[in-house]
């Protein structure tokens, strides 16, 4: 698959790549190696492997990791009670010793995890490793392994090995660096925040309904909001979050008081408010701004009654 | 044209000055890789072989600048130079190491796409416009991209981390050893512990014909520390910003768990450079460049600090340990204000000034008094009987 049609692929789910991102995905895919994926919190890395599956015709396997997690956890374990039962219920029949044993420790009393179901599952699957950097350094030695050799060896059965390679999506927010043998033995992707551009076309492209003012003013008070010295800056999930709480509220463009009144869709850390208050004009600008070219082609306010939210396709 | 006739050859050239200039980890692999992925993408388009070249040889986003400026360089400038100098040179398809076992029409079409690659660039004028109008000193030029490189930035500006012998890691264990912090919510297999484990316990006596005789056990293991080390990169720092990067180098060393940042006018992280000097591989202060020897914002630094990587680095377990002269030229009041959110999300707040050996010095200075009631310990380390007393004295809040 070429980065063509990955992008347009992904549009049609409602995904918008950029080239470069296309190209890597393109590579991950043929080269069959990991793509690990970093960028700032809500820019759609999940979302990506997500996409990548329903794009593959594919299952989406997820290994979430946290701190703590274990091989164990991410591989696979016996089924103690269903073994026991098994070995109690047995215990009159007249098998030997090695068939009962057989019979106890075959696949059907193993619980697979993530990783052990990714390896033997038929088609290959879209593996995806969420937040790699909050498992501990040890889970990240392990994952090495397993992502260097895609078999897995259970003692009691023996060595499994992937028929096919899945295809592997590792995310990071960088709450700790990665080690660089796992960046060696990944592809990397800077998923930034996205353009204006890019990021009108994923308003549109996720809310059908949007007018078009709406989305630009949306996308342009992104990029300012997104420069400021907040705590917490505002991802695309928080656009999508405001475009649609703006059309609840049926709005087709974005005012002060408006802006003022939904603020919370988007900043979430009390301090981020002030932060925006005190830039207020900047931000006023940007409505201006946005709002300025699509204004005659777009509804007017004294001749729009309060169907704002009703969007008629307008070229 | 370029100094080899095949794409190949100018691939590995490339990957070569990548890992001679740029201090990349590339091997035959990442080579190899590369190779594959130019087969894939169009080579036509050269925004496509940028990015399919960067996601197979970078590894981080600081690595991708660099490689951009590199990839620039390589293959636009010095064309710029040579196309002057020479005629194009006939070229020639050798087999390189992505197209062993590729078969004849595929080989000829990525002969083709290389043609209209060398093409493009020739006739691009974007990036060489500027060029042209000076061939001349193109030896210098060159120097220039070598110059560029981080690794020689950091031996002529930045401190050398001098080798970090045992008597550093110990220190550094004992200060890890000394910050005590309560159990985690976890519980872990082990040997001896609190709670029994019915699970292990029924697991093991499948060895016994299911019968249970060694019980098993869970405990819960301590909470480990975070340390993070906040570097003041200012000129007035001299050499002791060096020995604050060896402390960190040393923690780096005694646990996984260490973060390091430099800041004078602004903030840099240096973890990975940190973490690799403390294994002795060589080392790329590449931020430092920028942030090296000018005046000190602490107060802004460190709010910068806490809006980027607070939320994922502070928490109980954190021990920030800051180690500056306090010769601020922000306002008292901003450096004030980050002390005190500072201090509330972390366990420990260390202060390293290496004036506090100075005879008769008093932190009397605006930003040291500001910072002063907010610090929990405050010592100086200028050598390792310091980072040693430093290790007995901090106090932890658990």
């Amino acid at each position: 698959m070429d980065a063509a049609t990955i992008r347009t692929r992904f549009r049609d789910r409602a995904f918008v790549v950029d080239e470069a991102f296309a190209t890597a995905l393109q590579i991950a895919l043929a080269l069959e190696k990991p793509l690990l994926i970093e960028g700032p919190a809500g820019v759609g890395k999940t979302e990506t492997a997500k996409v990548l599956a329903e794009v593959l015709e594919t299952r989406l396997i997820r290994l979430q990791c946290y701190e703590g997690l274990d091989a164990m956890t991410a591989l696979y374990e016996w089924n103690y009670p269903r073994q026991m039962l098994r070995a109690r219920l047995s215990e009159t029949e007249d098998a030997t010793i090695e068939e009962r044993e057989a019979q106890i420790f075959s696949e059907r009393f193993l619980l697979k995890r993530p990783l052990l179901e990714a390896i033997t599952e038929r088609r290959p699957p879209v593996l995806l490793i969420d937040e790699v950097d909050r498992a501990d350094e040890a889970f990240e030695a392990f994952l090495l392994e397993v992502l260097a050799e895609w078999q897995v060896t259970i003692p009691e059965i023996g060595t499994i090995r992937a028929t096919h390679k899945p295809r592997v999506i590792i995310t990071s927010n960088r709450t700790r660096e990665l080690s660089d043998a796992l960046r060696r033995r990944c592809l990397f992707f800077w998923l930034p925040y996205p353009t204006l551009e890019q990021e009108i076309a994923v308003l549109h492209a996720r809310l059908p309904g949007l007018s078009e003012r709406l989305a630009a003013q949306i996308a342009a008070l992104m990029q300012k909001l997104r420069a400021l010295p907040l705590q917490k800056a505002p991802g695309i999930a928080e656009s999508l979050d405001w475009a649609m709480a703006l059309m609840n509220l049926h709005r087709d463009h974005l005012d002060v008081r408006g802006f003022q009144q939904t603020l919370g869709c988007v900043l979430k850390v009390h301090e981020d408010h002030d932060v925006a208050r005190a830039h207020a004009a900047e931000l006023s600008a940007a409505l201006g701004e946005a709002s300025a070219p699509t204004q005659s082609g777009g509804y007017r306010l004294d001749t729009d009654f309060g169907f704002g939210s009703v969007s008629t396709p307008r070229r | 044209m370029h100094p080899f006739g095949s794409l190949p050859e100018n691939l590995a050239d490339f990957c070569a000055v990548l890992r001679r200039d740029h201090a990349f980890h590339i091997g035959a692999g990442e080579l190899l890789d590369a190779a594959r992925a130019l087969e894939i993408v169009d080579l036509s388009d050269e925004r496509s072989v940028r990015a399919a070249l960067r996601a197979v040889l970078t590894g981080s986003r600081d690595d991708a600048a660099v490689f951009d400026a590199a990839f620039d360089r390589y293959f636009f400038q010095r064309q710029a130079i040579e196309q002057e100098q020479t005629t194009p040179v006939q070229r020639e398809l050798e087999p390189g190491p992505g197209e062993e076992g590729e078969d004849a029409p595929s080989r000829q079409r990525s002969d083709a796409s290389a043609a209209e690659l060398e093409d493009a660039l020739g006739n691009g004028s974007g990036p060489m416009a500027p060029l042209e109008t000076n061939e001349q000193d193109g030896q210098d030029r060159f120097v220039a991209r070598a110059s560029y490189s981080p690794a020689e930035v950091e031996t002529s500006q930045t401190p050398d981390v001098s080798e970090i012998d045992e008597a550093w890691i110990a220190a550094a264990r004992a200060l890890v050893r000394r910050v005590q912090l309560g159990p985690s919510r976890r519980w872990r297999p082990a040997a001896t512990g609190r709670r029994f484990d019915l699970r292990r316990t029924i697991r093991a006596s499948l060895q016994t014909g299911g019968e249970a005789q060694a019980p098993r056990w869970l405990a819960r293991p301590r909470r480990q520390p975070r340390f993070i080390v906040l570097v003041d990169g200012s000129r007035s720092m001299g050499q002791h910003a060096g020995t604050a990067l060896k402390v960190a180098s040393a923690l780096a060393r005694a646990t996984p768990r260490v973060e390091a940042f430099t800041f004078s006018t602004s903030l840099a992280r240096v973890t990975t450079d940190v973490r690799r000097a403390s294994t002795g591989k060589p080392r790329r202060f590449q931020p430092l460049a920028s942030a090296w020897g000018g005046g000190t914002a602490i107060g802004a630094c460190l709010a910068d600090f806490l809006r980027r990587f607070g939320e994922r680095l502070l928490a109980g377990n954190a021990v920030v340990i800051v180690a500056s002269d306090g010769l601020d030229v922000g306002e008292p009041e901003t450096l004030r204000a980050s002390m005190r959110t500072l201090r509330r999300r972390c366990g420990a707040l260390v202060w390293l000034n290496p004036l506090l050996e100075t005879p008769g010095y008093e932190p009397t200075a605006l930003g040291m008094s500001a910072a002063r009631p907010h610090v929990t310990t405050f010592v100086s380390v200028n050598d390792l009987a310091g980072f040693v007393r430093l290790s007995r004295s901090v106090r932890f809040r658990s």
